[in-house]
């Protein structure tokens, strides 16, 4: 497959069709499969025959690694927080001009430290938009603020 | 890492489908073809979570088929080559240990296990520091780079 040779997420080459798509964090993940089997529970006597091995793998791991989870909360009140969460992420976005993939890993894998986040994406360093350490401390405090969502 | 993208696919229908249950069961025929594959160019199709369009029906010659282009949205799970991602370790031994990452198999060579990191058997095979501070066994999570991708028939 052309391209393929050249592909490296650590530089964000990943694509044209992927740099301009929806990237998912665990967390909608989860709230997407999550809904998709409760329709089929409704809809199936047996719901785990219905789903393919891919999806309940990913179910299992999105559950595992959500870093967002709030198991007693009733499902409307995840909803609203849901969405706190991802205008936050929008904004964060939008003021720091990530692009939505580097956004996901970072809001996947919350580094604490600007190394940590740096080692993670190396792009956000690189990619030219003059983000020096002070501006990505910035944008991980304001990353940390949905942990307090948890 | 997981998308939400837009697939396109031609699909076929018997006559025996049509009537007023066309679309749904055109609908549920592309989720039983779709999910759970696996391309080299987009990952994983975990889940269908919509139709985007139903092109006009292209009857076949010579057969009742009808072929029908459907525009979908779907939820895939494409890992890069350089993308750091958190998994679970399956299986560990001298040659390195398995881990998997949702519907990914990923294999770690023990060349790329830290050097102060040594290979215990026993049990419990497991990879552990020599203060015994960190342990790599079944069912740790551990969080890795993507060094390089391979695709067989059916999976990644």
């Amino acid at each position: 497959m052309s391209g393929e040779e050249e592909e490296n997420a650590a530089e964000l080459k990943i694509g044209d069709e992927f740099l301009k798509a929806k990237c998912l964090m665990n967390c909608e993940v989860s709230l997407i499969l999550e809904h998709k089997y409760e329709q089929l529970q409704q809809t199936s006597d047996d719901p785990t025959n219905s789903v393919s091995q891919v999806f309940e793998k990913s179910l299992q791991y999105v559950k595992r690694f959500s870093r967002y989870k709030n198991p007693d909360a009733v499902r409307q009140v995840r909803d609203l927080l849901h969405q706190i969460v991802i205008l936050t992420y929008i904004r964060i976005l939008a003021r720091y001009q990530l692009a939505e993939f580097e956004l996901c890993v970072l809001g996947n894998l919350c580094p604490e430290t600007v190394e940590e986040a740096i080692a993670m994406v190396p792009s956000i360093k690189t990619r030219g938009r003059a983000q020096d350490d002070e501006a990505i401390e910035k944008m991980l405090n304001d990353l940390s603020l949905i942990k307090k969502f948890e | 890492m997981f998308f939400h993208i837009v697939l396109e696919r031609n699909m076929q229908l018997h006559p025996r489908y049509f009537g007023r249950n066309l679309r749904d069961n055109l609908v549920s025929k592309l989720m039983k073809d779709v999910e759970g594959t696996c391309s080299g160019r987009h990952g994983f199709v975990v889940a269908v979570t919509g139709i985007e369009n139903i092109g006009k029906g292209l009857i076949r010659d010579g057969t009742g088929f009808v072929t029908f282009p459907v525009k979908y949205q779907c939820v895939v799970f494409r890992p890069f080559k350089g993308e750091i991602l958190e998994a679970v370790v399956t299986m560990v031994n001298k040659m390195g240990f398995f881990a998997e990452a949702g519907p990914v198999q990923i294999f770690v060579s023990n060349h790329l296990i830290p050097d102060d990191m040594e290979f215990q058997s026993g049990d419990m095979p497991n990879y552990t520091t020599s203060d015994g501070s960190v342990k790599i066994q079944k069912d740790s999570e551990v969080r890795l780079k993507i060094i390089g991708t391979r695709v067989d028939a059916t999976e990644i």
